[in-house]
């Protein structure tokens, strides 16, 4: 039977490449119905499983382990598309295997989805999971955080293979005490950064502890309700890090883990955490010191994540943003700009936003420095025009585009500094949109 | 002018921006002179006197937190009962609305008392996949005129036994799944599973509420100045096109 599968896959594959189609998710999902909704479990995988999970990060972590592994010559297989819900994976091992469904490499890495943990991780056996961080994200899909989190929580009480946690998030923490019997929990941590803070900073999860529900203290916040913690009533949050980032500096940037100085291309607290864990993986895989300082000082991204782009002599920054913690971050960074810039905040509610756009009031705007004009766009460009205004900012400055190109004409109108935060799906035709209006609008120029 | 407002649990029940809605009516309040105080109480607070305010708002919380502040509320009962009655308006949202109820039964069949102040109920269905989730539009004349107030739901709780709703559903679930009517209203009480904030699109709401508040005490009626709606009308505009005239 499940051979038969394996050739109605590739099969599928084979045809959805005649058709010159991305063969995506379609044959996963169409082996989800045919093999009683367990489309992972018709693989044979012999070779480690390396999972990286949390609301964010994953992409960029998952790239990173995946280079470690390769520049140590090893042969590796990951999903770097980001289909990382069950289908996905399915769709990429089909790929990968032979007409037996053996996978043939050296480690897996793959992002996976917060839900699909448990659900992937049933049918193919895991060697090291990575939890990055858990926020509000997408709640409509997940149902509430708690539940997502009692997902994972349930797998990892039986999970006996290497578990890296953020240790300085309370809910991902929380993992560690899932399996007393699991020796191999290990948690990854950062020493403050020049704007960690005293008190809570964002609206957050987790302020409370979920074993003894006492409230948590902090000793500092770096970013929402990531930092130092410590439950007194029951001790949770009192560990020993596997590996600590220290000596943060992110104007150059620099900081240091587990001894050795690091300079990353990224100047963002939430980079610093994600290079931690990969550096928690590489102690852990044992990789060679010179290939893990090449991978994190090297790591950069061009897809919407800090992206820069010109409109004719205007610089301008975008920045993917699928929950507050990433708008706040994004504001953080133009705040602590000098001089005068403008927004473009682009919003969309398709399902892959997950439908709701009411995490935008958790975003803190109250913080807009020289902030001389804002434009809003998307399929909820109204929305975010509302929020903004509400935060006490002038709404007489407020510009509303609901179609991208006319938004970002209306952004390149005036001079100077240009910021522009898109959500989820927001995110590609934002950059499609600021590219045409770069192209065209330079040869306009010219004219 | 000057209207006092008592936030309840603003650490733990912020479901879906529900703390927006404080934003939005100290916004509303400071365009026109209105001077908004807003105090906060929280579990382990001192218990504050509940009729010194105009208006106690509670918004929605994750299972876990509801549960934390369930036994809270209820040492609040006497209090706000007393301000219930000598005119403080409530305004309660998704648990906040359950938890002013008789009981709230949950998945596994466990029981948490309400404050018993209405007579609704609300249990929620055995399975937790069965959530009433999505955008929602209702209608509603509590200000006299029909207003059509745009929202999001979600929740598995079946309130029943609402007498008098706040509103008729026009597209989503409302108090039960796929019922036509949504929250629970009095002159005095909006309770409702419109997160949103529900406030954000609907100003005729948050006018209501500011306009009884500082009506409430005073010998004449005093009429709120105009604002300038534009954005947040066309925003619900967009919504109502999208959501009703498909």
């Amino acid at each position: 039977m499940k051979r038969l599968l394996i050739l109605i896959g590739k099969i599928i594959v084979k045809i959805l490449n005649l058709l010159g189609r991305n063969a995506g998710n379609l044959p996963g999902i169409i082996l989800w119905h045919l093999s009683g909704q367990k489309c992972c479990s018709i693989f044979k995988v012999d070779c480690p499983v390396i999972a990286v999970t949390g609301t964010n990060g994953k992409t960029s972590v998952t790239n990173c382990i995946a280079q470690l592994f390769e520049k140590s010559g090893k042969k590796i297989i990951i999903n770097r598309e980001g289909n990382n819900l069950d289908t996905g994976i399915c769709s990429l091992l089909l790929r990968h295997c032979d007409m037996s469904g053996r996978v043939k490499a050296d480690y897996l890495i793959l992002e996976t989805d917060e839900s699909h943990v448990p659900v992937v991780y049933s049918q193919i056996k895991l060697e090291t999971l990575v939890v990055l961080n858990f926020f509000r994200d997408q709640l409509d899909r997940n149902g509430e955080m708690e539940t997502l989190i009692q997902k994972i929580n349930g797998f990892c009480k039986t999970f006996d293979g290497n578990l890296i946690l953020n240790g300085d998030d309370p809910n991902t923490a929380r993992l560690g005490r899932a399996n007393p019997k699991n020796k191999k929990v290990k948690y990854f941590h950062a020493e403050p950064y020049a704007f960690a803070t005293t008190d809570i900073f964002e609206a957050s999860e987790g302020r409370f502890c979920p074993f003894c529900s006492e409230t948590l203290e902090y000793e500092y916040y770096q970013y929402s309700h990531i930092g130092k913690f410590i439950c007194r009533g029951c001790g949770f949050g009192d560990y020993k890090p596997y590996v600590t980032a220290s000596k943060i500096d992110l104007d150059k940037p620099v900081f240091m883990a587990d001894g050795h100085k690091y300079s990353p291309k990224l100047n963002s607290i939430y980079n610093v955490y994600n290079m931690t864990a990969v550096a928690s993986v590489s102690k852990l895989y044992r990789i060679k010191q010179s290939i893990t300082d090449s991978v994190i000082s090297t790591y950069t991204v061009n897809n919407g994540r800090m992206e820069t782009f010109m409109l004719g002599d205007r610089k301008t920054t975008l920045n993917l943003a699928k929950n507050p913690v990433g708008a706040n971050m994004t504001l953080r960074v133009m705040n602590e700009m000098k001089g005068e810039k403008e927004l473009l905040f682009v919003l969309n509610d398709n399902v892959a936003d997950g439908l709701d756009v009411s995490w935008i009031w958790d975003i803190n705007f109250s913080i807009f420095e020289r902030v001389t004009r804002v434009i809003t766009s998307g399929t909820r460009a109204y929305d975010i025009a509302v929020r903004i205004k509400c935060s006490g900012y002038d709404s007489s400055k407020i510009v509303v585009r609901p179609d991208l190109d006319e938004a970002v004409s209306e952004l390149a109108v005036t001079e100077g500094r240009k910021f522009v935060i898109a959500n989820y799906t927001a995110v590609q035709p934002t950059r499609q949109a600021l590219r045409r209006y770069s192209e065209n609008g330079g040869k306009h120029d010219e004219n | 002018m000057k209207i006092k407002i008592l936030h309840m649990y603003a650490d733990m029940l912020d479901l879906y921006g529900d703390s927006g809605n404080m934003e939005i009516i100290k916004y509303r309040c400071g365009k026109r002179g209105i001077e908004c105080i807003i105090d906060k109480y929280s579990v382990g607070d001192d218990m504050p006197y509940f009729p010194e305010y105009d208006l106690v708002y509670i918004g929605g919380g994750a299972d876990l937190e509801q549960q934390h502040i369930s036994a809270d509320l209820l040492k609040c009962r006497q209090g706000i009962k007393k301000a219930y009655k000598s005119g403080t308006f409530l305004f309660l949202i998704c648990g906040g609305y359950q938890l002013m109820g008789k009981y709230y039964r949950d998945a596994d069949g466990n029981e948490i008392k309400g404050l018993g102040l209405f007579d609704y109920f609300t249990i929620a269905p055995s399975s937790r996949k069965k959530r009433c989730i999505g955008n929602i539009v209702i209608k509603t004349e509590i200000t006299g005129k029909p207003v059509k107030v745009v929202g999001f739901e979600n929740h598995g709780g079946q309130t029943q036994g609402v007498k008098n709703p706040f509103g008729t559903v026009l597209y989503g679930n409302g108090n039960c799944s796929k019922s036509s009517a949504e929250g629970y209203f009095e002159k005095n009480v909006i309770a409702t599973y419109l997160h949103g904030p529900m406030l954000a699109k609907n100003p005729e709401i948050s006018d209501y509420m500011i306009s009884y508040c500082i009506n409430r005490k005073s010998d004449r009626l005093i009429k709120l100045a105009r604002l300038d709606d534009k954005l947040e009308k066309e925003c619900r505009k967009v919504m109502i096109e999208r959501l009703l005239n498909k």
